[in-house]
């Protein structure tokens, strides 16, 4: 089966590995690559007003640096990207975005150790509960 | 039911101190910016300041209530804090915290260099107005230097701006924009609001201080412990909460670089003038136990942060078990120990 509208989210790390498998993947489909970062705003009580600005400006920048590395890896002849920067929490947003867009394959990285896990927890466990479609999870390593 | 008063006066006290930080910080910003002060120049300084003005606020209303000592606890006890504890604990729980060479060279050295600076005018026997002067010269030195390196890094980032609009016509219209946001400051008036506000954060601030430094006070004398050692534990981690907020959701957040450099800056902010400001008003006492082993302990929980991250330019989370270690070990010796 060829998925025709296919999202792919990524904080960033894992991307090289994520993009080289994805695109082993589906080099040859004739399908839209919706590319999505999530600008996480959520800040832990008392965090000063000026932290709060300072880390949405610095994660907005790093999110349109990975859109734009997203759109260099996912280059194809038949394939069309498109960028999408989010604001809110992660898992919630992935949601939301694949059901907006009525995406049919929903790609994202996972590779978290069990501490990790626990102690930071999972965006791809969340997503795979609540996905309106499939989901493929890539399977990621720390260098 | 004395104990549990002061306690309740302390976390409230707490809270107080670092919303009116906050509150200051933001308006006073705003009242920078209507001067004409450039967006780079306040935008270093209120990061800088921000987290550390409890420690500073704290070490100023001790000596004024003549409980100086109270006052370098704080200083020297938050710095112990911030590395071994903080940068432990986020290191801990994220698993890993990276940095970056240029950041580390430059903050790095500074924090190391004001810990060695505070130790050889407290090997003078108290800190005078001289010391103070040097201190606060020595933090404007660094101020300019990070100015300098933002000017830089924003002339980049300009310029990349400018290349992107050449090659992207799409984002042109957003990118135009924050070019031009990057390019110029507008002066404004200055609202009444944001004088009120300033004063009601400038009060809370001396209000809380002052409630934060009596309770402390308090608490030493009803436990009997030093005032030194409430300090160097409970008020030295109290003010760095702020601290620990930022730089643990930071790192979780993958934002490494400000993790790592606040808690580098708010080190070297919180000698400089958490110590060399009060120090223009009324002479330092230096406890002999301060002396030989708590500023000790600060350089050296310094000089092993700095080697950690000098491995792979990162923290690890045995690194962070290590730093945590480091301080509980420190912690048992001074109060069961040494005390």
């Amino acid at each position: 089966m060829v998925y025709q509208k296919i999202l792919v989210t990524s904080a960033g790390e894992y991307l090289d590995q994520m993009a080289k498998e994805v695109m082993e993947l589906i080099a040859d489909w004739n399908t839209e690559v919706i590319g999505l970062y999530v600008v996480e705003t959520s800040t832990p009580i008392l965090t000063s007003r000026k932290i709060k600005e300072m880390m949405k400006k610095e994660l907005t920048e790093k999110g349109k640096k990975i859109l734009l590395d997203m759109e260099e890896k996912f280059k194809g002849p038949n394939i069309k990207f498109k960028p999408l920067l989010k604001e809110g929490k992660p898992a919630d947003e992935i949601v939301k975005i694949a059901e907006e867009e009525g995406v049919d394959l929903l790609i994202m990285g996972t590779g978290k150790s069990m501490v990790d896990k626990y102690l930071l927890g999972s965006v791809s466990e969340k997503v795979v509960h609540t996905s309106p479609c499939t989901v493929l999870l890539i399977r990621t390593s720390k260098e | 039911m004395d104990i549990i008063i002061n306690v309740a006066i302390l976390a409230i006290s707490l809270i107080i101190v670092i919303k009116s930080a906050d509150i200051f910080v933001d308006n006073l910003v705003a009242i920078g910016a209507a001067f004409g002060i450039s967006e780079i120049i306040l935008g270093v300084t209120a990061s800088a300041i921000g987290t550390s003005l409890p420690e500073f606020g704290s070490a100023m209303i001790a000596t004024f209530t003549h409980s100086p000592d109270i006052g370098v606890g704080v200083v020297i006890g938050s710095n112990i804090w911030n590395i071994a504890g903080i940068l432990g604990i986020t290191a801990t729980y994220v698993g890993l915290v990276r940095s970056n060479p240029r950041g580390i060279a430059r903050d790095g050295a500074v924090t190391l260099i004001t810990a060695l600076i505070l130790v050889a005018f407290m090997f003078m026997g108290s800190i005078n107005k001289f010391a103070g002067i040097i201190m606060i010269a020595v933090y404007g030195v660094y101020l300019w230097i990070l100015v300098k390196d933002q000017k830089k890094e924003s002339r980049k980032n300009n310029t990349k701006i400018i290349e992107e609009l050449n090659n992207k016509e799409e984002n042109s219209k957003e990118s135009a924009e924050s070019s031009k946001n990057v390019k110029s400051s507008k002066s404004s008036k200055i609202s009444k609001k944001t004088i009120i506000w300033t004063l009601v954060g400038l009060t809370g601030l001396i209000v809380g201080c002052r409630l934060l430094v009596y309770s402390g006070v308090e608490l030493a004398t009803i436990a009997g412990v030093p005032t030194m050692i409430m300090g160097l534990f409970t008020l030295a981690i109290g003010t760095s909460i702020p601290e620990l907020v930022v730089t643990l959701s930071s790192a979780m957040k993958g934002l490494h670089d400000l993790s790592i450099g606040n808690i580098l800056g708010s080190n070297t902010f919180n000698i400089m003038i958490g110590i060399g400001v009060p120090a223009l008003f009324m002479d330092i006492p230096v406890e002999p136990l301060s002396l030989s082993f708590d500023a000790p302990v600060m350089i050296l929980v310094t000089l092993m942060v700095l080697l950690l991250i000098k491995r792979g330019m990162k923290l690890t989370r045995t690194d962070g078990i290590i730093l945590l270690a480091t301080y509980i070990g420190y912690a048992i010796l001074r109060l069961f120990v040494l005390n």
